[in-house]
């Protein structure tokens, strides 16, 4: 290995890119799944995961402790290493303890020298924290572009800097090895570092973890565990919730921060010493893993099998494709090679913003890129009951269904397009980006002008509360849309009819667990919410913001110091401290802070909303005036998001019942929601299709403490709880 | 060509080795390949076939890229049609965009086809869209798989049996079948003239570029130039675009030259580089001409002041209806059952109209117009524009605003005898026109003059004309008379030298100008110009620059006929069949020439070729003087070659640019020789057609088969 220098160039990641933990008051847990929709995976006590005897996860079903219908077990978030060779970027390998691989040695003395090491150990470091008490007020779209300096704070009579930053959890960071493989982020557990954790007496739960780290190995793999809090939340005042999303005096023990990962390895190093003899040693190296990570926490996925109507893998892909040259033969400059879509510079990029766009060639495959947009919303029958009134399945995917599975996944076809008017009608119904604040689509049927298809996906959008900013209804991402306007004219592939016939699986490109690391990133994702972002779910709108990323899928870290994470500017600007920095990079709870305190308060409410739709065009109208001669036009009961927080559900007998029942629709209940999370159901599919059960059923409900179910017959029309748009 | 090292299992021929191998590669199971399945099993399918937007064969070259003769395919016919080039480009071919691998002009057709990318799972077959071809297969195609299906196409995509349509597979056949080749030398067998187009055979001899007579053009040659000026048309909204027609014809509006000396030599430079376009597009294309005079009689017959456009062009530029026109009008719904029945009518006769009017009467169908709102003007109803819209896909060399008929008075249409004593004027400046300092017409540009105004006409649907309808209409509808009016001028555009370039007739009308001129040339060696370094812009070339039509590659013809040889077996005989001359031609020839192609030189023995017209029974007995039948002799001059090894073989064809130097010694040559007078015997003698017939004998009188080895004769009639 003397002078060979050309494979030196081994490029190391941590993936997932963004790894998810989820709340759980157990001490067990188990591992996030990777696939969309999959359920999560068993492991021991140490987080390794447990296969089969054909090498495949095995998958967990019960979300509980056994005989405790009470305790929610924790969803660890998984990390692994994988080494890219050279200019590689997509097929890299995990790495291996024992394995050997090209590192660079520098000294104090020595230029870079490149090494073949011997991998001995990983140095896992995580650093958690919460900083949602000290952020902005979430005011819905308020914010998506920058604070104004007027924008109130949580907790706006606490401006002393000091005092304030003491609102941040910030239990530190913690290393773990395999040798010294575990650490808490828990009071008192990181000697040395100024932690800060939220008072004592906050009731009704206090806080004194953010949660846990593990490395271990997968057979010589190493990988890292994180765990998140337990779910606990408190008030440092008598614990009341005004708000879904800003309440003063509470905090919660959701939390994100940074994953970065040294390899330690040994290498052999010869010399010739003094006596003129050659003489190996080996010595001890360290190197950074160049491309690191981030892990988010995020309260428990009672359906875990169920996709959102946009993952968040869906959204941040649209994000990448059109703004990082992710996938240049569907957007960029033509010819949609990598070649033609590669800028180095600043202005190279800004240029590369202002030609891009979506390559008309490009055929979208069908299982892979319509269908999922397509299938979803005839899932949401398990979790939400559409059609009140009529009872009909408006998405019905079957034969003769507006979503006719067969119809719909057959492209022109030695000439023929038998099935164009199917894909137009949907295309007919999908809403354009314009279209943000409509409910109905009118005039665009050629057939019955009259005809008033409302527009789909019929869930809220980013804000559909005021009237300031709207952004009322769900659009699909650019990408999807275009992915369906492709499919409408006939652009598509039946990648089943075509290259995958042979494969069993092939309406299922995620049938299989993920190989690559950049599968992995992207199969952690899509089981997270990617819209509508008011807050959200995980994530609010940040996660959209392409400021974020250094490159996709991976948040730009920024340095901080230890015990200073950053205060919003009005506060920041009074000691000089500094501010958040979205160019510079994110610091431990940078993403999380957007999102609602406590987390259960915005989660019980996200069932459904009453929008306002009386004008498109909100921002014209004078909303201070009265005696606006206009009447009121409401949709009614505007689902969120079916798949994150189900609302009618079906019990194993097939009966359709509130799923939050003993749980009441208010305030209280809100508060409600903080002690009773964890009794709530989860939904699982049957294993079996033909065992008669609902395709979505409740399991592990805790009647005990919420009482039997309620019936969704009971169900009365017309809340619109939160359509007063931020009373304080 | 042959590939005769190719290692095929089978025999049977290249395209059943590709059929086998992608079989082999697909096994049992084939996807549905968007309902083509297996689409490499039928020829026809396979060349066409387009698998998700993707053309799994690219269309064939039509430039001069390609390096050898062979390459040029005749027809096209194995390269798919020209309309269906890739999108991105539109009709025109081009060498392609950027791709993957940063290659611009010199991809191969095979590079470009889809099949092959998709073989060697290149963009998009790369994952990005599709995966590697073949889908759901057996196996993935090892590369000498796929360079043998890339060879196979890069070579034309040859049927198993002899393409015919391949002046190298001819050669090719003619060299596997020796005996033929012997009798063919020997004058035992005829050669008989080659179907494929003139500028093909012209191209396989070097020799330059033909431009015919409309009427003599087969109609292969025509419907090249259709769809080139149809492709051409399609650029028009691009109105920088040098493939678009409209930026052509502007330049005539900016530049043109009239009334002066710089008027034959523009016009000269102006076709020369629209021609070079249409070559662009299929390098076999060149201009045609409009013989006048051949209409002459007809014309100053049918001259009519009331009836104002009956007058005759070629058929070529007139307007037909086809049964599939009337099914496209149909559909539009703009027509009634009754005009659609009177097209339908038109169809099945299939008659040629030279005038939109009569074209318009003769379908049942009143030409109208409408107020055009934006303009104040005419603009033609839908109805009519639809139509027109469907004659212009059928002949896209037809032109609406065409009315051909009156010119003043009957004599002013140029007969055969007019031109006669035009070509005799004497001098430069009566003949192409006067100096800047002494701008005066020359009689060419005269009768060209009222050749415009024949050829464009008088719109007989306009105010003033006729009964008075028209000028009643305009009151009634509101519609201003504007002499510039678009839709309904009061006269042709040909008549409008603003626009007149428009009219697709335009280029053969100037083509006759620019025939003649080089017709008076011939006999008017010194007949130039008086400032020989003027610039015509917009190009940067000059006068002197303008003089030769050689220079510029071209010659005119009214028909060529080519017998292709061998030029592997020495020729002692050479017998052929009838050209099948036209009789058209044999009419209106002025000059016919024999022409021996490609003669080699290096150490043959020195001979004498004789040659005769329609007897073939000719050899070394035969009698030349007093023999009606004798056109000439030609005594060859060759000498001995010494040198080193290699130094006597045939060169090299010339395949560099910059290569300067003179011709090689070995280069082999052209002869020509006039035949007019032994053609005009023949006819005398009351032949109705013509064939020629060599006689190679040595210097001693005697029949010689080592002396005389060629690549063509050829049959060419000058008018």
């Amino acid at each position: 290995m003397s002078n060979e220098t050309t494979t030196s160039n081994t490029t190391f990641k941590i993936h997932p890119a963004i790894g998810i933990a989820r709340l759980g008051n157990s001490d067990e847990f188990y591992l996030t799944p990777e696939q969309p929709g999959a359920l999560p995976i068993a492991c021991d006590a140490d987080g390794v995961e447990q296969q089969d005897k054909n090498g495949q996860p095995v998958r967990v079903s019960s979300f509980k402790e056994s005989g405790d219908l009470s305790k929610v077990k924790r969803q660890a978030a998984r990390f692994r290493i994988f080494a890219y060779d050279g200019d590689d970027q997509k097929t890299g390998e995990e790495i291996k303890i024992g394995g050997k691989y090209h590192f660079v040695v520098t000294s104090a003395t020595t230029a870079p020298t490149p090494v073949e090491g011997t991998v001995k150990d990983i140095q896992w470091t995580v650093h958690l924290a919460n900083k949602k008490s000290t952020w902005y007020d979430f005011m819905e779209t308020d914010g998506m572009h920058g604070y104004s300096a007027s924008h109130p704070l949580r907790n706006p009579t606490v401006t002393q800097p000091d005092l304030r930053r003491q609102m941040i959890t910030d239990p530190g960071p913690q290393t773990v090895t395999l040798k010294s493989p575990r650490a808490a982020f828990s009071k008192g557990e990181n000697p040395g570092y100024p932690q800060t954790f939220p008072p004592e007496d906050i009731k009704p739960n206090p806080i004194d973890t953010l949660g846990e780290l593990m490395a271990n190995k997968q057979g010589d793999n190493p990988r890292l565990v994180v765990l998140g809090g337990r779910g606990n939340s408190g008030s440092t005042k008598t614990p009341v919730i005004t708000s879904f999303v800003n309440n003063d005096g509470w905090y919660d023990d959701i939390s994100d921060g940074p994953v970065t990962a040294k390899i330690a390895y040994t290498y052999p190093f010869t010399y010739t010493n003094s006596d003129g003899k050659k003489v190996t040693e080996t010595k001890n190296g360290v190197m950074e893993v160049q491309v690191p990570a981030w892990v988010v926490v995020g309260y428990p996925r009672y359906v875990p099998q169920m996709l959102d109507m946009i993952t968040l893998d869906e959204a941040m892909y649209d994000v990448f494709v059109r703004n990082f040259q992710y996938a240049p033969r569907i957007f960029g400059v033509a010819p949609y090679d990598r070649a033609s879509n590669t800028p180095k510079t600043e202005e190279e990029t800004a240029l590369w913003l202002n030609d891009a766009g979506f390559n008309p060639d490009y055929y979208p495959k069908f299982y892979e890129e319509i269908w999922p947009i397509l299938r979803r919303p005839d899932l949401y029958q398990y979790t939400y009951d559409f059609d009140f009134f009529s009872g009909g399945d408006p998405h019905n995917t079957g034969t003769g269904g507006n979503l006719d599975q067969r119809a719909l996944s057959t492209p022109p076809s030695g000439g023929q397009d038998p099935y164009r008017q199917n894909r137009e009608y949907v295309i007919r119904i999908m809403r354009e980006p314009l279209q943000t604040n409509l409910y109905f689509n009118t005039g665009k049927s050629k057939i019955n002008p009259d005809h008033k298809p409302r527009l789909m996906p019929m869930l809220c959008g980013n804000n559909p509360i005021s009237n300031t900013s709207p952004d009322k209804f769900l659009i699909m991402t650019r990408t999807q849309l275009f992915f369906l306007r492709q499919w409408a004219v006939g652009k598509f592939v039946n990648e089943c009819s075509e290259w995958d016939e042979s494969d069993p699986n092939c309406t299922n490109p995620w049938s299989e667990p993920p190989t690559t690391g950049e599968g992995i990133d992207r199969g952690v994702l899509s089981n997270l919410l990617g819209g509508a972002f008011c807050p959200g779910g995980e994530f609010s709108w940040i996660i959209i913001n392409p400021g974020i990323y250094s490159a996709p899928y991976r948040i730009k870290h920024t340095t901080y110091q230890a015990g200073a994470l950053s205060l919003p500017k009005p506060i920041a600007d009074i000691d000089g401290s500094p501010a958040p920095n979205i160019a510079a990079g994110m610091e431990p709870g940078d993403l999380t802070k957007y999102i609602g305190i406590p987390w259960q308060a915005d989660f019980h409410e996200c069932t459904t909303q009453n929008i306002d739709v009386t004008y498109d065009n909100w921002n014209s109208i004078y909303l201070s005036s009265t005696g606006d001669p206009a009447e009121q036009q409401i949709a009614y009961d505007i689902p969120w998001w079916p798949a994150h927080r189900p609302i009618i559900i079906q019990t194993e007998q097939g009966q359709q019942v509130f799923w939050a029942s003993g749980i009441p629709d208010n305030y209280a209940g809100d508060l409600e929601m903080v002690q009773q999370w964890n009794n709530l159901g989860f939904l699982i599919e049957p294993v079996d299709p033909a065992s008669g059960l609902p395709a979505f059923y409740q399991i592990e409900r805790n009647n005990a403490a919420l009482g039997p179910p309620t019936a969704s017959g009971q169900r009365t029309l017309g809340r619109s709880k939160r359509s007063t748009r931020y009373d304080r | 060509m042959a590939k005769t090292t190719s290692k095929s299992k089978q025999p049977a021929g290249r395209y059943s080795e590709v059929k086998s191998i992608l079989n082999s590669i697909q096994g049992k199971t084939v996807p549905d390949y968007q309902g083509l399945k297996a689409f490499w099993l039928d020829y026809e399918t396979f060349l066409s076939a387009v698998l998700y937007g993707q053309r799994m064969i690219a269309p064939g070259p039509h430039d001069d890229s390609a390096d050898t003769a062979e390459s040029e395919d005749g027809s096209g016919s194995c390269c798919g049609s020209k309309s269906e080039q890739n999108q991105s480009a539109g009709c025109w071919p081009s060498g392609g965009g950027r791709d993957d691998n940063g290659g611009g002009r010199d991809t191969s057709r095979s590079e470009q086809s889809g099949l092959i990318k998709g073989l060697r799972g290149l963009a998009p077959f790369d994952g990005s869209v599709f995966p590697p071809l073949l889908w759901d297969a057996k196996r993935s195609a090892t590369d000498s798989e796929i360079s043998t299906i890339a060879s196979w196409i890069d070579d034309g995509c040859p049927q198993d049996d002899v393409d015919d349509d391949e002046v190298s597979s001819e050669k090719e056949t003619l060299r596997l079948q020796a005996s033929k080749l012997v009798a063919l030398a020997a004058g035992e067998m005829k050669h008989s003239v080659a179907e494929k187009p003139t500028n093909t055979m012209q191209r396989s001899v070097k020799g330059l570029r033909v431009r015919k007579e409309i009427g003599s053009m087969s109609e292969q040659e025509v419907q090249r130039l259709r769809e080139a000026i149809a492709c051409m048309q399609t650029y028009n909204a691009h109105w920088q675009d040098e493939r678009s027609f409209d930026y052509w014809a502007r330049i005539h509006a900016s530049s043109c030259q009239h009334g002066w000396e710089q008027f034959l030599p523009w016009h000269r430079l102006y076709l020369y580089f629209f021609e070079q376009m249409l070559q662009d597009f299929d390098s076999q294309i060149t201009l045609p001409y409009w013989a006048w005079s051949d209409y002459a009689d007809v014309n100053r017959d049918t001259f009519n002041t009331e009836k104002l456009d009956q007058g005759i062009l070629p058929e070529r530029y007139g307007c037909w209806m086809t049964s599939e026109g009337v099914a496209n009008l149909a559909a539009t719904g703009l027509l009634t059952d009754k005009q659609l029945s009177g097209l339908e009518k038109l169809a099945k006769s299939r008659q040629v109209y030279n005038s939109s009017a009569r074209f318009l009467k003769a379908a049942g169908v009143d030409y109208m117009v409408e107020l055009d709102p934006t303009t104040g003007g005419a603009q033609w109803t839908p109805p009519i524009a639809a139509i027109y819209a469907e004659l212009l896909r059928i002949n896209p060399l037809w032109f609406p605003n065409r009315w051909p008929g009156v010119i003043g008075s009957p004599t002013s249409y140029p007969t055969a005898e007019d031109i006669n004593l035009l070509l005799e004027t004497p001098n430069w400046a009566e003949f192409g026109g006067g100096p800047l300092d002494d701008h005066h017409f020359g009689y060419l540009e005269q009768v060209h003059n009222g050749m415009h105004n024949f050829s464009g006409g008088t719109n007989p649907n306009y105010p003033g004309r006729g009964d008075g309808k028209w000028t009643d209409l305009y009151n009634k509808l509101g519609i201003a008379q504007d002499p510039q009016n678009k839709d309904n001028p009061p006269y042709g555009w040909m008549v409008d030298n603003r626009i007149t370039a428009f009219d697709p007739i335009f280029w053969a009308h100037h083509s006759n100008v620019d025939r003649i001129w080089a017709q008076w040339q011939s006999t008017h060696p010194n007949g130039n110009p008086q400032a020989l370094d003027g610039v015509l812009a917009p190009w940067s070339l000059t006068v002197a620059d303008a003089l030769s039509t050689r220079t510029l590659g071209y010659e005119y013809m009214r028909n060529s006929y080519h017998y292709p040889t061998s030029s592997q077996v020495g020729m002692q005989n050479f017998n052929s069949e009838k050209a099948g001359v036209s009789q058209q031609t044999l009419d209106v020839f002025r000059k016919a020439e024999v022409r021996l192609h490609r003669v080699q030189r290096a150490n043959l023995p020195n001979a004498s070729i004789r040659i005769y017209l329609n007897d073939s029974s000719a050899d070394a007995n035969t009698k030349m003087q007093g023999n009606d039948n004798f056109v000439g002799e030609i005594q060859t001059f060759h000498g001995t070659c010494m040198g080193g090894p290699g130094h006597c073989d045939m060169p090299l064809d010339k395949t560099r640019q910059f290569d300067q130097r003179m011709l090689h010694h070995n280069e082999p040559r052209n002869y020509r020789i006039d035949a007019t007078d032994a053609v005009n015997r023949m006819l005398a003698e009351g032949a109705q057609d013509i064939s020629v017939h060599l006689v190679a004998v040595g210097l001693d009188g005697q029949p010689v088969d080592n002396a005389l080895y060629l690549d063509g004769v050829s049959l060419n009639f000058m008018d």
